[in-house]
């Protein structure tokens, strides 16, 4: 019986706090996150999240500091800075697209658009900008796009990441709760939740893998990732891990996707770009 | 005090006893004997093959496969429109399609039932995660 009523207790309490749009808060989401990975790691400050699993396993942090010695991803953002140069054929280019001309604008996105009723990424942007100048889009994932993604954000290491959903438009915060709620999801054949590994599993071991925290999660993409051998994206990561789940994963960029995006981004404001990241 | 104790356990007894779903009992007894065992629940038996496995338990025809096939489709469909389709239910159902053109009708229906069966996993897992996805959630 008194198992019984702890349930319905956590039930109740939980269903009262934040998961439907009348109570959702966005900022009581971001605390309660830092105080559980305050309280699983101690030894972490909350900043040093933004180098995820080497955040809060040392042995592993050791490894990648000898990584970033020589960061695999240096010649990814040299080709970056070149291509967002590269005037497109009717003569303009990516600077012309952007706030400040692209340059140190990682920070604010994703962000909300009011115009379009929908979350625009900065890899959704750049696409947008070539397509706008006659230029065909580029792959999602990987190449190109990643590499010029990885420019704009080096130009932005150290910023400050301020996501913001705002209040006069009440989608924004219908998009973030989406993100909130595919993040805790149970789904695929695993019945696994992001939250199962980068939650509650975080460096705890799968294999030979160390999940990372969830915290800081979107301030270092596109990373280097010693297993693809190339620069990749945030919503290539979410893909791969979508599927790791064994579910049929979303596309990039889908709206699921970038509700997901807005979510976490949320979840790292305060915390500081450092994009582009090297991982396992 | 152990009066009243004694008092409302026996009153809840029965509630708490209820409380066991068939799914609960089905799922236990499939875990531990496997499929084609027989269990009894509120009086009445059953056995613990799934649904699906019941559908595919009929003669091998190429009609009785091609059936089977279109209603894991169907179910496979519904499932992905609720966003929860699982990794690998497409690839098998590509693969009942190709025994039926093989004639291997027993092992068509076997993956046709396979396949069904994780759409209809899938759906009952969207069900579960409206009313738990929270349950996770740091506070």
């Amino acid at each position: 019986m008194a198992l019984g009523l702890a349930v319905v207790a956590q039930t109740a309490a939980a269903a009262g706090s934040g998961f439907d749009i009348k109570t959702v808060s966005p900022e009581v989401d971001r605390a309660a996150l830092q105080k559980y990975f305050q309280t699983r790691f101690p030894q972490s400050e909350v900043s040093d999240y933004v180098n995820g699993i080497y955040a809060v396993d040392a042995s592993s942090r050791e490894q990648w500091e000898e990584l970033e010695e020589f960061p695999p991803y240096e010649f990814a953002v040299e080709e970056g800075e070149a291509l967002f140069n590269m005037p497109f054929a009717n003569g303009k280019g990516y600077e012309d697209c952007f706030e400040n001309g692209g340059i140190g604008i990682r920070q604010n996105y994703p962000y909300w658009s009011k115009e379009e009723g929908m979350v625009k990424t900065l890899e959704m942007e750049i696409n947008e900008c070539r397509e706008d100048n006659g230029e065909k889009p580029l792959k999602w994932g990987k190449g190109q796009l990643a590499k010029i993604s990885a420019y704009m954000a080096w130009t932005s290491r150290d910023k400050v990441i301020e996501v913001e959903i705002p209040e006069d438009d009440p989608r924004a915060l219908k998009a973030y709760l989406a993100g909130k709620q595919f993040f805790y999801t149970k789904r695929g054949q695993l019945n696994l939740s992001c939250a199962n590994c980068h939650v509650q599993g975080s460096n705890v071991r799968i294999r030979a893998d160390l999940p990372s925290p969830q915290l800081g999660h979107t301030t270092h993409f596109p990373v280097f990732r010693s297993k693809w051998g190339e620069l990749g994206t945030l919503h290539r990561r979410y893909k791969g891990c979508h599927k790791d789940s064994r579910s049929r994963p979303d596309s990039m960029q889908s709206e699921a996707f970038r509700n997901l995006e807005y979510f976490q981004a949320y979840m790292s404001n305060g915390l500081v770009i450092n994009g582009p990241g090297a991982r396992k | 005090m152990k009066k009243f104790v004694l008092i409302t356990a026996l009153a809840l007894a029965p509630a708490l006893a209820s409380a066991e779903t068939f799914e609960d009992v089905f799922e236990m007894n499939r875990g531990m004997y496997g499929p084609g065992h027989t269990f009894t629940w509120e009086g009445k038996e059953y056995t613990t093959d799934h649904e699906e496995e019941r559908e595919a338990a009929v003669d091998a025809t190429q009609a009785n496969a091609e059936s089977l096939i279109a209603k894991a489709k169907a179910k496979n469909k519904e499932v992905a429109a609720l966003g929860f389709e699982w990794k690998l239910t497409r690839d098998i159902l590509k693969q009942a399609e190709t025994a039926v053109q093989e004639g291997e009708y027993r092992e068509a229906l076997t993956l046709a039932a396979q396949a069904k069966y994780h759409a209809r996993m899938g759906i009952r897992q969207h069900a579960y995660s409206q009313s738990h996805w929270h349950l996770s959630v740091p506070e």
